[in-house]
């Protein structure tokens, strides 16, 4: 009676176990995908550098042309690539947090138990109580099959995904960091030599005049220096899912150490707050 | 010769840019000193310098594609296999729809019931032919 009792226990034993565990990818890849998500968010790309430049160049030499005509092959070209990123990087964290995600167990048994009890049935017809009681066993048994299927499966993604998963967050992060922040370093210098060229031509005259430069001046530096910020909060944030994914990874055969998610909270926690971070930069 | 790699196409974007840098800090250090000439080409230089490095920059994004077309293609193929196996349990709540679709339509046949037999098809084929839930 009593390893009735155990056995009985054990499907509900087995699917609180993988519930917890799967539930640390699910947050994990949310939180991830959240963050990468970002980048559509920041105010800025090559081609955008690539027109302000045209345009700067115009204006410095109060040129005035019907249509501005830039060469911007390049840029475009780079912005393909980050395009290529975000899309590869999403996609994979898309689809962890499905398949990690609870509910896509979830199964409901009511067609099935509707039909058991069905008033057609006649003489065939089975309790209602005890067809609801088959249910609920079935169910379990299901979900703890199906989470196990699950739990195996995630394992091994994370395993075959996480060598080029680090290859690609690290080469999205100099994108971001250096080249495509690089870009806005050479608009501010730039901009600094058009309003020093300014100042030491004395075009100036006023003390208005000289005052509303300074201000312009200013006023640019500090547009720039905003998407700065946003571009090294964005990077940071991809540095902080590949030491989270790199965890995972080291851990995928044995996701049911609480310690882990523990662990995980701690990535998913400073990439939210560096979301969040991000987003005030952008209210 | 060997090709270009990203990071040295970076350092190279820096020098030119520490050297526009260097070019203007000493024109407006000499400015008095400068003829209007020599001012002019200059400041040409340095604009010439800046725009080879924000190019050099742009290129350098386009090196990364070669350098991450493996790993791209790896991530590429696990995603489709992740959302096989995701379409693979979303078809289990499917088979259990079925199954008591068809249910309904044995009880139909054994009861005789040629109106149930109809309605019990019709239902069955539409759960079958619909999404995945």
């Amino acid at each position: 009676m009593r390893f009735c009792f155990y056995l009985f226990l054990l499907p509900f034993l087995f699917c609180f176990f993988s519930c917890v565990n799967l539930k640390t990818v699910s947050d994990f890849s949310a939180t991830s995908l959240v963050s990468v998500n970002n980048f559509e968010q920041i105010d800025y790309t090559f081609l955008d550098h690539c027109i302000d430049r045209c345009e700067d160049e115009a204006i410095k030499k109060f040129e005035f042309q019907r249509a501005l005509a830039c060469s911007c092959d390049v840029y475009v070209e780079a912005d393909s690539v980050t395009q290529v990123m975000f899309q590869a990087i999403g996609g994979y964290f898309d689809g962890l947090g499905n398949l990690a995600q609870n509910e896509l167990t979830t199964y409901s048994t009511d067609a099935v138990v509707n039909s058991l009890t069905a008033k057609e049935l006649g003489p065939l017809q089975i309790d209602e109580n005890l067809a609801g009681a088959y249910s609920a066993v079935s169910n379990v048994m299901l979900r703890a099959t199906t989470d196990l299927y699950r739990r195996r499966k995630i394992a091994a993604y994370i395993g075959e995904a996480n060598e080029p998963m680090q290859v690609l967050l690290s080469s999205w992060q100099v994108i971001i960091r250096t080249n495509l922040k690089g870009e806005l370093r050479i608009k501010k210098e730039r901009l600094y030599a058009y309003y020093m060229d300014m100042k030491m031509n004395s075009t100036l005259q006023s003390d208005y005049e000289k005052g509303s430069a300074a201000g312009d001046y200013y006023r640019a530096l500090r547009d720039i220096q905003r998407k700065e910020k946003q571009m090294d909060l964005f990077a940071e944030g991809l540095g902080e899912i590949a030491k989270g994914h790199q965890v995972l990874y080291e851990n995928r055969n044995k996701l049911s150490v609480k310690n882990l998610a523990v662990t995980m909270l701690g990535y998913s926690g400073q990439v939210k707050v560096l979301v969040s971070e991000f987003n005030k930069l952008n209210q | 010769m060997a090709n270009l790699t990203s990071e040295q196409a970076n350092r190279l974007s820096d020098d030119f840019f520490y050297l526009s840098m260097a070019i203007a800090d000493f024109r407006y250090a000499h400015w008095e000193a400068l003829t209007l000439e020599e001012n002019k080409e200059l400041s040409e230089m340095q604009g010439a310098l800046l725009r080879c490095g924000e190019d050099i920059l742009a290129f350098s994004t386009t090196l990364v594609m070669d350098e991450v077309a493996e790993s791209l293609s790896k991530i590429s193929s696990i995603t489709e296999e992740i959302r096989g196996s995701v379409k693979t349990l979303s078809a289990i709540q499917k088979g259990l729809n079925t199954a008591a679709a068809f249910l309904i339509l044995g009880v139909a046949i054994v009861n005789r019931d040629t109106a149930g037999i109809g309605n019990s098809i019709k239902d069955l084929f539409e759960t079958w032919k619909g999404p995945l839930t």
